[in-house]
Formats: C-alpha cells, sequence, structure tokens
C-alpha cells in the first residue's frame, strides 16, 4: 500500500535515475535481483550492503558494462540498457571504479583531459576545463605527474577529476572512502557535499557510514543482490532487517520508535 | 613525454631531415643506397604499425596482409589494366583500408595474444588464397613487374635516387601523421584505449570507433609500402607479398625502438639494420639464421630490461647532456 | 567411398593426438600462468632433435628417448619460467607475447645455424610397417604415437585431479589471489605447470620422430594447430585442448583427402576464423579448467 502513494508522489518529482525490476545473474549466482529503485534530480544516495550484496555489480549494469537479464534502468528519460558505457557517459553518467583505473603512462592532466574531450575536441578548451576538476579534487600540484606514480588516494582523486571531466548529471562513486582517515573522509565528504551543490546527482556506494550520514538522504540496502530496505537513514539503521544482514540473527532490534515510517521517502 | 623531447627540438630534425635530402648526392655507391631505401621502407612500415600496436596497444602481427593488398592491388592493375602505380598505390590503400574493416570487426573481439594470433592468421590465410589465384593474381610463382625502362609517370626509375625519395617522402607521411595525431584528441584516446579499454569507455571513449579508425590509417599506410616495395624489386609473389617475416619487423623495430613514440620505430630500424649490416660484413651472407637470431636475442633482452624501448635510452643520455631537466613539454600527448 | 572416409578419419585421429600433446601444453601454461606460448613448437623440435642425435648416435628408439627428451624438457620449461617468464609476468601484455615470440625466433634460428635446414629423418623397424582391419590400415608408429599420448594426457589429468600439486596448479588457474592466501607458491606452481607442458611437447616430438622429418621450423605448424585447437577447445581447458585437437587433425585429415593436398591449412585458418567470429570462447563455454 505505501509503495503506490509513494509511486504517485514521486511521479510528480523530476527523477534522475529509474531502476525497475532488475536482475542479473552469473551461471549460478544471482547477484541482483529484481532490484527497483530511484533517484531523484539532485539527490544524494547511498547504496550500502554487505560485500557481495551486488552494489558494484549494479553499478556495472548502470554504466553498461554488463547487460542485465531483465529489467530497465533509465537516465533523465533515456533508457539505458543496451548502450554501451561510452554512450551511457555521454548521456551524462560518470562513474569511477572502486580500485582507480587511471591511464598510468599519461600525467594527471593528460588523463583528465581525456575525460574532457567528450564534450569538446579542443586541445585548449579540454586542457583548461581539465585544469578546473584537477583543481576541485586538489591535485593541481601533481598536474605533470604520471598517473601511475601517484598513490592510491590520489589516483581515486584524478578518477574523480576525470570522471567531472565529461560534465556528468550524475555520478556513480564506488567506494571512494575506503582507507581514507579520518581527514581525508572529511575532505571527501566536502568534496561531495560541493558537487551536490552543484546540482550533481550522486549516487555512492560505500560502508564508511560517518561518511554515509554526512552525505546522504536517502539509502538503499542491498543483501544477496536484492533490495532489503531503503529511506532516510534513520529509517534504515533501524530497521531489523538491515541489522539482521551485516550482523546476523544474532542480534534482534527494538521495534522502531513511533513515528517513524518505513518506505520510501518521496 | 620522451618522443617530444627529440621533436621539439626542431633543430635535430631540421638537421636530420637535411642530411636525409643530401644523402643520395654524397652517396653514390648503389648497394649502400639499397641499405637506407631498406630502412626508409621499414621505418616507415614501423611506423604505420606503431600507431595501432604502439599507441592502441592493439598488438597486430598480421600486418602483412595489406602490406600484400597493397601490393597486389597496384600490380593487378599495373598489368592487367595498364593503370599507373601512382594510382595503383592510393587503390592499393583503400582495397587495404577495405580489408581492415571486416578484419577488425572479427579480430577486435579478441584481447592480447588472441588478437594476435587472429591477425596472423588473416595474413596467412590471404597468402594461402592469393597462392590459388592464378587466373588474374599469377599464384605461387608470383610475377615480375615489365621493366619499362625510365618512366617516372610509371613508378620506374633508372636512379636509385629516386626511390629513395619517395621512400623518404613515405616516411616523412607517416610520420607526419604520427605527429598530428598525437597533439590531438585521437592521441588521447589511442593511448586511453591501449592502456586500459574498460576505463576508456567510461570517460566516453568509443573504443570500437578508435580501434577501427587507426587499423584504416595503419592498414593504408602499410598498403603504400607494399605498393613500393613491389614497385622497388620488380617482382611480386604470395609469400614476399604476405611474408609473415614482413608482419613480425613491423611490429619487432617498433618495440626494440620505442613502442608508442614518434621516432621509435625509426630507431628500432636503423639499430636492427645496422646490426644486420655489421653482420653481414662480419660473416658474409648466407647465414639467414644468423640475423634473425640477433634480432631476437635483441628483443629478448629490450623485453626483459627495457619493454617500453630503447628509445627511453637516447631520451635520457639527451636530457643528461643538455640538462633539459623535467622538461614540461606543452604539446604532449602523455602529458597535457 | 565409405573407407576413404573411416581411412581419412583414422589418420586424422592419430595425429591429433600428437597435437593434442601440444595443445595441452598451451592450454595449461595459459591457464596457469597466464601467458600464451609462441614458442612451444619450438620445443617440440627441440625433442624431436634430441631423439634424433640419440637415435643416430646411440641407436636409440625414439620411444625410448622419451625417458630422456621429457626430463630434459621439463628442466628446460622450469628455467623458461624462472628466468624469463617470471620477469614479464606483472608487465602486462606487450612483453609477454614478445617474450615467449622472441623465444620462437630465438630457438628456429639457433636450431637453423646448428643443424642447418635439412630434414632429419629416424628410419625404425615399425616406420613403415601398418596392419589392416578390413580395407583399413593402421600405420604403426603414429598408432603408437596415438596411444602414449592419450595416456601422458590421462596421467595428466590423474596429476591434476589426484595429486595436491596438480590440484594447486588447477586452484592458481582459478584464483590466483585465492591460491595464494592459501599458502600455495605461484612461482613453484608455474615452473611445473610450464615444465610439464614443455615435457609434453618433447614427447611430442620423440612420438613424431618414426614417422615424421626434423627440422627447424616444424614447430610452426604444430604451435598453429595447437592454438586453433586452444581456441576451439577453449582457453585453458585441458580436456577440450584435446577434444578439439582430435576434432582438428580429423578436419585437416578431410581437407586434405576431399579438397585438395595443400588444403589441410587452409580448413584449419577457416576454422579458427569461424571460432573467433561464431564462439569466441570456444566450444565449451568461458570456464577455464
Amino acid at each position: 500500500m505505501p509503495a503506490r502513494r509513494e509511486q504517485k508522489k514521486c511521479r510528480s518529482m523530476a527523477e534522475a535515475l529509474v531502476i525497475r525490476n532488475l536482475s542479473k545473474r552469473f551461471g549460478g549466482l544471482r547477484a541482483v535481483q529484481d532490484l527497483s529503485f530511484s533517484v531523484r534530480d539532485g539527490e544524494t544516495v547511498a547504496l550500502i550492503g554487505p560485500n557481495g550484496a551486488g552494489k558494484t555489480t549494479s553499478f556495472n549494469l548502470i554504466t553498461g558494462y554488463y547487460r542485465p537479464d531483465t529489467g530497465s534502468i533509465s537516465a533523465f528519460g533515456r533508457e539505458l540498457v543496451g548502450l554501451r558505457p561510452h554512450n551511457i557517459c555521454s548521456h551524462g553518467l560518470a562513474r569511477t571504479f572502486q580500485v582507480a583505473r587511471p591511464f598510468g603512462k599519461m600525467t594527471v592532466l593528460a588523463n583528465v583531459m581525456t575525460g574532457a574531450f567528450l564534450r569538446n575536441t579542443n586541445l585548449d578548451i579540454a586542457r583548461s576545463r581539465a585544469r578546473a576538476a584537477i583543481d576541485f579534487v586538489g591535485l593541481s600540484a601533481k598536474e605533470h605527474t604520471a598517473a601511475r606514480e601517484l598513490t592510491t588516494i590520489d589516483q581515486r582523486r584524478l578518477e574523480m577529476a576525470r570522471a567531472l571531466a565529461t560534465e556528468p548529471r550524475l555520478l556513480l562513486l564506488d567506494e571512494v572512502m575506503a582507507g581514507l582517515n579520518h581527514a581525508e573522509i572529511d575532505q571527501a565528504v566536502a568534496l561531495i557535499g560541493n558537487l551536490s551543490k552543484r546540482g550533481l546527482t550522486i549516487v555512492i556506494v560505500e560502508h564508511v557510514m560517518r561518511a554515509i550520514m554526512a552525505v546522504a538522504r536517502h539509502i538503499v540496502v542491498l543483501d544477496h543482490g536484492q533490495k532489503i530496505a531503503e529511506g532516510s537513514p534513520r529509517e534504515v539503521v533501524a530497521n531489523p532487517e538491515v541489522i539482521r544482514a551485516y550482523l546476523g540473527t544474532g542480534y534482534r532490534h527494538e521495534a522502531p520508535a513511533a513515528g517513524t515510517v518505513g518506505g520510501v521517502a518521496c | 613525454m620522451k618522443s617530444a623531447l627529440f621533436a621539439r627540438s626542431w633543430t635535430w630534425v631540421a638537421a636530420l631531415a637535411a642530411a636525409a635530402l643530401v644523402l643520395p648526392i654524397v652517396v653514390d655507391n648503389p648497394f649502400v643506397l639499397d641499405i637506407f631505401i631498406r630502412v626508409l621502407l621499414f621505418a616507415f612500415i614501423g611506423v604505420a604499425w606503431n600507431l595501432m600496436g604502439g599507441y592502441a596497444k592493439q598488438l597486430s602481427l598480421g600486418h602483412a596482409a595489406f602490406f600484400g593488398l597493397g601490393a597486389y592491388t597496384s600490380t593487378i592493375l599495373l598489368i592487367r589494366f595498364g593503370i599507373s602505380p601512382w594510382i595503383g598505390i592510393l587503390a592499393g590503400g583503400v582495397v587495404a583500408m577495405a580489408a581492415s574493416l571486416p578484419i577488425g570487426a572479427l579480430c577486435f573481439r579478441l584481447r592480447g595474444p588472441y588478437f594476435a594470433i587472429a591477425t596472423i592468421a588473416t595474413a596467412q590465410v590471404l597468402m594461402l588464397l592469393f597462392l590459388k589465384f592464378r587466373d588474374f593474381a599469377w599464384g605461387a610463382e608470383g610475377t615480375t613487374l615489365p621493366n619499362l625502362g625510365d618512366a617516372p609517370l610509371m613508378m620506374q626509375f633508372e636512379s636509385r635516387a629516386a626511390y629513395y625519395y619517395i621512400a623518404l617522402a613515405l616516411l616523412a607521411l607517416g610520420l607526419a601523421i604520427t605527429y598530428r595525431i598525437e597533439r590531438s584528441w585521437m592521441g588521447f584516446y589511442l593511448v586511453a584505449v591501449g592502456e586500459d579499454e574498460d576505463a576508456a569507455e567510461a570517460v566516453g571513449v568509443d573504443t570500437t570507433k578508435i580501434k577501427r579508425h587507426i587499423y584504416l590509417v595503419s592498414a593504408f599506410l602499410t598498403a603504400l609500402a607494399g605498393t613500393f616495395y613491389v614497385e622497388y624489386i620488380y617482382f611480386i609473389d604470395p609469400n614476399t607479398a604476405f611474408s609473415f617475416n614482413i608482419s613480425v619487423e613491423a611490429a619487432l623495430v617498433s618495440i626494440v625502438g620505442g613502442i608508442g613514440t614518434l621516432w621509435g620505430p625509426v630507431v628500432g630500424t636503423v639499430l636492427l639494420e645496422a646490426t644486420s649490416a655489421l653482420l653481414q660484413s662480419w660473416l658474409g651472407s648466407g647465414h639467414g639464421g644468423v640475423q634473425l637470431t640477433v634480432y631476437s636475442l635483441i628483443l629478448v633482452a629490450v623485453i626483459l630490461w627495457r619493454p617500453s624501448g630503447l628509445i627511453g635510452l637516447f631520451t635520457d643520455l639527451y636530457q643528461r647532456f643538455t640538462h633539459a631537466g623535467a622538461a614540461r613539454a606543452k604539446e604532449v600527448p602523455l602529458d597535457g | 567411398m565409405l573407407a576413404t572416409l573411416a581411412q581419412a578419419v583414422i589418420n586424422g585421429l592419430l595425429i591429433g593426438g600428437i597435437y593434442a600433446l601440444v595443445s595441452i601444453g598451451v592450454t595449461l601454461i595459459f591457464g596457469v600462468v597466464k601467458i600464451v606460448n609462441f614458442a612451444q613448437g619450438e620445443f617440440v623440435m627441440i625433442g624431436m632433435y634430441i631423439s634424433f642425435f640419440l637415435a643416430s648416435s646411440f641407436g636409440v628408439d625414439p620411444l625410448l628417448s622419451l625417458l630422456i627428451s621429457m626430463p630434459t624438457l621439463f628442466a628446460i620449461g622450469v628455467l623458461v619460467q624462472h628466468f624469463l617468464i617470471r620477469r614479464v609476468l606483472a608487465l602486462g601484455d606487450m612483453p609477454q607475447i614478445f617474450l615467449t615470440f622472441a623465444l620462437s625466433l630465438l630457438l628456429m634460428n639457433i636450431a637453423l645455424l646448428l643443424f642447418t635446414a635439412n630434414y632429419r629423418t629416424v628410419q625404425t623397424a615399425y616406420s613403415e610397417l601398418s596392419f589392416h582391419i578390413g580395407p583399413l590400415y593402421f600405420p604403426v608408429a603414429k598408432l603408437i604415437a596415438f596411444v602414449i599420448a592419450m595416456l601422458l594426457s590421462a596421467i595428466l589429468y590423474l596429476f591434476l585431479h589426484g595429486t595436491d600439486l596438480g590440484k594447486a596448479m588447477r586452484a592458481a588457474a582459478q584464483n590466483r589471489e585465492v591460491a595464494m592466501l592459501m599458502g600455495i607458491n605461484p612461482d613453484r606452481v608455474f615452473c611445473v605447470a610450464v615444465g610439464v607442458a614443455l615435457a609434453l611437447a618433447g614427447a611430442a616430438g620423440s612420438l613424431l620422430m618414426p614417422f615424421y622429418p626434423a627440422y627447424p621450423l616444424v614447430g610452426q605448424v604444430f604451435v598453429l594447430m595447437a592454438f586453433v585447437a586452444v581456441v576451439l577447445g577453449t582457453l585453458g581447458n585441458i580436456t577440450g585442448a584435446l577434444i578439439a585437437s582430435l576434432m582438428m587433425g580429423v578436419a585437416e585429415s578431410l581437407g586434405v583427402q576431399f579438397v585438395g593436398a595443400d588444403s589441410g591449412l587452409i580448413v584449419v585458418f577457416v576454422m579458427l576464423l569461424l571460432t573467433l567470429a561464431l564462439r569466441p570462447n570456444g566450444l565449451f563455454g568461458g570456464w577455464a579448467r
């Protein structure tokens, strides 16, 4: 009952990403099962869940690296299933990889320029746009360093700059906080906040709860490829299903306090 | 970064160009001139290969397919239809480009060594087919080209110097094309595809299209070399035109010299040909195995100790001597 | 007519056994070490020359020389892995391809220098012998080669599934990181894999000597067959390589019999290109064994 009500409400708001009944299996393994959720334009959504829950697979499905068995993915009104990754990027979706994949031979500047060329093939324009993105992530000092010589964290910054250079409307960040210390997490959170202020729609896969709570108003929880909960951070944290998924059945939580409502916040 | 160091020093390039232009005037000996012509030709083939194999890391070992297609197209046009090789050479290029489309469609599905094997197979299939085509392509015996004496309009010259200049022009063409691509968005895209195709797709690079396009260019240039070679030696047969050795040499000179750099293939060709000439003078000819043995030893050594090619050695030396330091070259593909 | 067909199939199967030894080696190295050994044919060639010299200098029967050629090539394999292949494992495709490729060129040309291009043959008591069943004849030398090839394949299978080291190899083939975490030493496993693969190549060489000439470039023919069989049989899949090799042998034989004497090679290539076009993952799906 709540589902139908929320659907009607949602239609009146612009939706950046709509996932409907997405499924993907690899041999005997059902990586993603009947997944549905939506992301509003300008929203920051966190996709969380234990390891192997299907989060990165979802990213790969959304960005065209895998083809779903069933279901639809549409972004900004356009169906994405069947498109190649570069088309999807051109349509406005950019992603980072869980393990950074820079073009090692190239410098930071060249890496980001490669992203910038998507929107304009002019060398000077691409260079200045690239510089802006590099500046945003704080890598300006290392502009001419070869990407393979960067630290892991700088490589992640590079990934983000390169993705931003493609001028996305929706950014998919895959575990950018992994292994960061407190200060670095704060920096990253600030970065994401900045991007959100600029109107970017953001979907992050994360394990670092602090960061999730700080940036996301809307959380989708996956386990074994299925969505088990969705809602505001407070709702999700109190959800018994979520607790069971992370901690196992040995831990039971009290019933949520009166006044909270399960279901999608529209 | 490294090729920029050389390219930026226009004085070096100008000096090299001047020396190259003057060479046939200074060098009279036809045998020596022949060596230079071969160096220029194989450097050109290497440059053509390098666009695909060096920058985009699509390691083709079947470029002889395009060499042979170029050679046969122009020869067939010449002997069967009396068309000048100056037109034939372009026709050959077009035929090679056309062939690169289905070959690419087939082979690009494969990565790494399986791509290489598939390209070997396609070149071999072409050789086998041309061995069978007796009617319009002379089969296994091949044919000699008609000797028209001094006939510039038919790409035949009395003086060897003319061939030298054509070969030089071809190499210059190849280098110029490489240079322009290197410094454009396409150069960045090529290196991106070569480094990491999936990551390239993620930033909007249509990897299939890029591979297809560079294959077209590479095939076209290689075919030009094929026509030239046949015009130079006045003979064609499937074993020569589609020879695996040509495919190997195309890759070899780039890898030894500097894969994915502008001058790498030139450096590699000079090194290998110099080695070859030295060996010949020490041992005399008739020791075919020695040359390839040494080549392969050099290749193994380079792979183990300097996989990016020997040009790195030279640029390091250059830097040390001229204190060029960590030059922030502006217009370089590997650097923005 | 049927007899001709059956004979062609028999001939194809028998030589297919040899192709199997070579291709199993290639697919084993690919599955475990994850590189393509372009030089596999040259190790067959080395096996052939070892047997040739043992036969011509000491009168050792090629089949007996298996006892020498196989261990020798195993040792060579360990050395190749430890000193050459290991250096390029982290470097990516290009150095890996060109290393084994250069090795192939090197070995071919050294052989050319040392032994000249002349064909070397060994005549044994059974080189010309064959026995008949009805209208079909079975050349003894080839039959023995086939039987021993199948025997060696079976032994390999038992090794991979029955011994700890074999299982370690399969584990490393499936997932190197996990295997390392479980304490499996990759270099040791790789050395064994390459050693075994080269030993099989050497065996192929020795088995070939009674009915096939040795010459420096002989490896090229077999490595080609091997590659097609490996792709057809799915990369890394040993059983697949075996079956595909037998198929290749039969296809080549049928081609020679019914299309033309020089068509064997073109049949093979067409098979390769068709496989790549239609089923790039090979006939047996995408799972390496």
